[in-house]
């Protein structure tokens, strides 16, 4: 499944679920899923096969929180939340990835 | 996720696993109603949303790994980072692991001890339904059954599934070469039975081996069937022989069994239609019963009392006064010991905590120097909590490393244990098994909370404020006061070991220093075996006994010899009421006193002085016997007659003449040495019983005779072995056998304590030292003197150690109430005691705190300041 165009680089998944988690106060996988897709006007897909041992790795770290929920449609889903400790790995990514961007950035234009 | 929830992840994945695939199943239903309502078939929809997700067993594999590789990865990270911190610094990894080796090893050890002997039930079948019967009157304090009363207990009685007796005495078994010394017990009907215990070879007694001409038969002990017949599978009908009567064995019974005690061999059926077996005065038996399931103690107790005040009704002359006494056998087995072990128990769980503290104390200081990195840490995004995990982590190593080496000086304490204290009951159940495995496990994990906890928190809190505040220098007071807090409490808690152990050493000197009213020293006791059948032939019995007493007396180093029943100055009680003759028909009060036979030499050999009268002399056996009475005896009773001598003396049950008072002697401390001497009457007669105490009062050291006596035995009596050979003083100290133990045990956990507080305090004082280099430095170039900084550095541990003192011996004088049960001569207050106890741990703290101290003052303070 690997070289997809839309394929979300290494790292940033994480990045992107705090930030989708930060605006919208609790949500289940698929939604997550569905959110950055419509955000990024479908340019980043979610490959779902990644996105559930990153929710849950992310969970063990203590950024988000887990629990069992109904949907509207009366399904049963698992609905994530930010924790506080999760708001500043937020804080620290997006300044990683701005660093980045920048660094690529300059290396693009200089070198 | 709580780290618990994880763990409980861990052993339980199905769920998860469960958790995991409704998630996923969740995504692909979602997946399938986006996909149709894109305008796909139901079933087209379905089939993509999967295909879109991949394979499903896969991913969700994939998460549940992440969830518990996640949690074990950081665990065992925390670990190998532990296990490497801790090597590097192998001095006080060392240290640590040693301390708590020392404390957990110490407590384990007596937590089996406790556990084998007071927590566990005896080891039969359903033990806790097991009672010890003894029939009490007021005139005696024998208790005794006689056979047939026995035997109208077990019939009469509706609570008991069964009830047995068994006596013991002491025989020679004459098989072999020589003839050796055996304890055997006589057992009543029915004595497997209420055990619950099958032999492990052959059978038990069957019926008619308990009647009266019928066949003999014995049943021999693992011990004596491994020793003396070297394990023979076919050692059913071989025989024993007694003296001269050969007995078949027809069974070997199990080596878990050691009831009466561990030193019966042999046991032997005892005919109970036999005439001797019919009188009701006669006191053969301990009485042992089996209750009914469901039986409480009270009923059987009421049972037997009614059954009892039947047969008073039935007999009135011999039962009508007496009353029946129902006591777990348990509680009768280790009620002697049990306080001696909870009191051991509180002192390692002391000695555990003060091990806490000083671990806690060494981590803090660790801490301190580990700063400049778990601020680093916390600066690169660590957490407090993985900081403080990590912690806890490395005391989690050190204490199972400890535990692990607890282990090895717990096996090594319980095997010393019961190496020394053979004679305290139960002792060889002793062993480390899962119990003590389990307690031990638990144990570590409490140390690491209470070592660990503290400062782990601190740490990480710390860290945080160091992280802020680069120079962090403004903190070192406050954490110090905790570490001099934690050093005064190990110091607190030594000195009330310490002075609990003081007071044990004081009230053991004690013991030895009062006047017994006799002199122990240079005596020698042995006994020789003998047999009940003796009793048959007084006569002969008497002519056996004397002629050994003179033969004995004629070998060359010996002064005097003489017989007697119990030993003087080792515990043993024999009350009886006695009344005098001349004085019947009054409403004169009973006379209870100890009653003591000996021989007639017994004083002279004991050196117990004459006060009045003469020297009791032997006296046929109808006539009426001589009697002593000692001056307690006299005071008490005997004050309003104007001559002493020459009264007569009855037994309050019998009413037939016990003896004529021929003379006073000097109060003895006869029980033992920590009881004050009571009334004692003592009956001049050389043979009561077959096998009296020998006692031989030598020239030179007793054991240095004691071939001699041995050899004049065997060329006396070939058919008799000679056993129970000891100067008296070892056995009066062998009496003390438990407070001994618990004396050595006390001081040598109490001088460990000591050493730990030291260990700490001297710790605590380099640590705070080295914080304040600077300052000392500073303070030198500025012209202190270095004797002032000594003092500085010395007067703050001994502050400390000072007002530790204060809070040890006030917690000391909580425990008194416990100590004065355990205490002889010596009040729990004792201002000697306590003040030296004082003196010494201030001396010892002033060594500790000395080096650092004067180190502090060699410190060089043009490179100090040059450093900084």
């Amino acid at each position: 499944m690997s070289g997809r165009k839309n394929d979300i680089l290494q790292g940033t998944l994480a990045l992107l679920v705090l930030r989708t988690l930060a605006s919208n106060k609790r949500m289940h996988g698929y939604a997550i899923t569905a959110h950055i897709r419509r955000v990024s006007d479908d340019l980043l897909r979610v490959e779902e096969g990644s996105l559930y041992p990153a929710l849950h790795r992310m969970e063990q770290e203590g950024w988000i929180h887990a629990e069992w929920g109904t949907t509207e449609k009366n399904r049963e889903a698992r609905f994530y939340s930010l924790t506080p400790a999760g708001r500043k790995q937020l804080a620290a990514e997006e300044e990683n990835w701005a660093k980045l961007t920048q660094g690529v950035g300059r290396v693009l234009r200089y070198a | 996720m709580s780290w618990l929830q994880r763990l409980w992840n861990t052993f339980r994945p199905e769920r998860v696993h469960g958790d995991i695939d409704r998630e996923i199943s969740f995504h692909i239903a979602e997946r399938t109603d986006q996909l149709r309502s894109e305008g796909m078939s139901e079933e087209e929809a379905a089939r993509r949303a999967r295909l879109q997700f991949g394979n499903v067993t896969v991913q969700s594999e994939r998460t549940r790994d992440v969830d518990i590789a996640l949690w074990a990865e950081a665990h065992v990270r925390n670990v190998r980072y532990a296990v490497r911190t801790l090597s590097r610094t192998p001095g006080f990894t060392a240290t640590a692991v040693l301390t708590l080796a020392l404390g957990i090893g110490a407590n384990s050890a007596v937590f089996s001890a406790l556990d084998a002997v007071l927590l566990r039930p005896l080891p039969f079948p359903n033990a806790d339904r097991l009672m010890r019967l003894s029939q009490t009157q007021e005139t005696t304090a024998e208790t005794n059954i006689a056979p047939v009363r026995l035997e109208d207990w077990n019939r009469l009685n509706s609570t008991f599934e069964a009830i047995t007796g068994y006596g013991m005495e002491d025989a020679s078994e004459t098989s072999g070469d020589l003839p050796e010394k055996v304890r055997r017990a006589f057992v009543a009907p029915r004595f497997l039975e209420v055990w619950g215990i099958a032999p492990a070879l052959g059978r038990g007694f069957a019926p008619n081996e308990h009647q009266a001409g019928g066949p003999s038969a014995v049943l021999i002990s693992d011990r004596y069937w491994r020793r003396r017949l070297s394990g023979n599978p076919n050692v059913l009908g071989k025989t024993v022989r007694i003296g001269s009567a050969p007995f078949p064995i027809i069974g070997v019974m199990p080596a878990s069994f050691l009831f009466p005690d561990r030193s019966v061999d042999l046991w032997f059926p005892v005919a109970m239609s036999n005439q001797l077996a019919q009188v009701r005065y006669a006191t053969w038996y301990l009485g042992i019963g089996r209750l009914k399931a469901g039986v409480t103690l009270e009923q059987a107790r009421a049972n037997l009392a009614a059954v009892q005040a039947q047969l008073g009704e039935q007999y009135p002359e011999t039962d009508r006064k007496m009353r029946v006494e129902v006591m777990p056998l348990k509680e009768i087995t280790v009620s002697n010991i049990r306080a001696s072990l909870w009191l051991l128990f509180g002192v390692v769980s002391v000695l555990l905590l003060i091990t806490c503290t000083n671990i806690a104390a060494l981590l803090l200081s660790r801490a301190t120097q580990r700063r400049q990195e778990i601020s680093v840490r916390l600066s690169l995004g660590a957490t407090r909590a993985t900081i403080a995990a990590q912690m806890l982590t490395e005391t989690c190593v050190l204490a199972l490393a400890g535990g692990a080496m607890g282990l090895l000086v717990a096996a090594a304490a319980s095997a010393a244990l019961r190496f020394v204290a053979t004679d305290l009951p139960r002792m060889d159940e002793i062993a480390l098994d899962v119990r003590t495995l389990l307690y031990t496990l638990a144990l570590t994990a409490t140390v690491t909370l209470l070592c660990g906890l503290l400062p782990a928190i601190r740490t990480s809190r710390d860290g945080l404020a160091g992280a802020r505040n680069e120079a962090g220098r403004t903190h070192v007071s406050t954490r110090s006061s905790l570490q001099w807090l934690l050093v005064g409490g190990q110091v607190a808690l030594s000195v009330t070991l310490l002075a609990g152990a003081g007071l044990f050493v004081r009230s053991f000197q004690e013991l030895w220093r009062l006047d017994p009213g006799f002199e122990p020293s240079r005596v020698l006791t042995f006994r020789v075996s003998g047999s009940y059948g003796e009793m048959s032939d007084r006569n002969r019995l008497i002519q056996r006994i004397d002629g050994m007493i003179e033969e004995v007396r004629a070998l060359p180093g010996v002064d005097a010899v003489a017989t007697t029943i119990f030993l003087p100055g080792v515990p043993a009680q024999y009350e009886s009421a006695f009344k005098v003759v001349e004085g019947r028909g009054d409403t004169e009060t009973r006379m209870v006193a100890e009653s003591r036979y000996v021989s007639p030499e017994y004083f002279r050999t004991m050196q117990i002085p004459l006060a009045a009268g003469q020297p009791c002399a032997r006296q046929p056996l109808n006539a009426t016997r001589d009697v002593m009475v000692n001056r307690t005896f006299a005071t008490r009773y005997l004050s309003e007659w104007s001559s002493v001598v020459g009264l007569h003396l009855s037994t309050g049950d019998g009413g037939s003449p016990f003896g004529r008072i021929v003379g006073i002697v000097g109060d003895a401390r006869e029980r033992g040495l920590d009881s004050d001497p009571g009334p004692v009457v003592y009956s001049c007669f050389s043979a009561p019983n077959p096998t009296p105490y020998f006692l031989v009062r030598t020239r030179g050291e007793p054991a240095a005779i004691a071939e001699t006596v041995r050899r004049k035995i065997k060329e006396l009596e070939p058919l008799r072995a000679v056993y129970d050979i000891a100067p008296l003083e070892e056995r009066i100290g062998d009496a003390f056998a438990q407070n001994r133990m618990r004396m050595v045990l006390l001081v040598l956990f109490a001088t460990t304590a000591l050493s730990l507080a030291c260990v700490g305090l001297y710790g605590t004082l380099s640590y705070v030292v080295s914080q304040r280099r600077r300052e000392v430095g500073l303070r030198l170039a500025l012209g202190a003197q270095r004797r002032d900084i000594i003092r500085q550095f010395l007067m703050k541990g001994l502050r400390v150690a000072g007002f530790a003192c204060v809070c040890g011996l006030v917690l000391a004088s909580a425990f008194t109430r416990v100590l004065s049960r355990m205490l002889y001569g010596v009040s729990p207050f004792d201002p000697t005691t306590l003040s030296a106890v004082t003196a010494i741990v201030l001396v010892v703290v002033m060594i500790a705190s000395l080096l650092p101290a004067i180190r502090a003052s060699r410190l060089d303070p043009t490179h100090l300041l040059r450093d900084e």
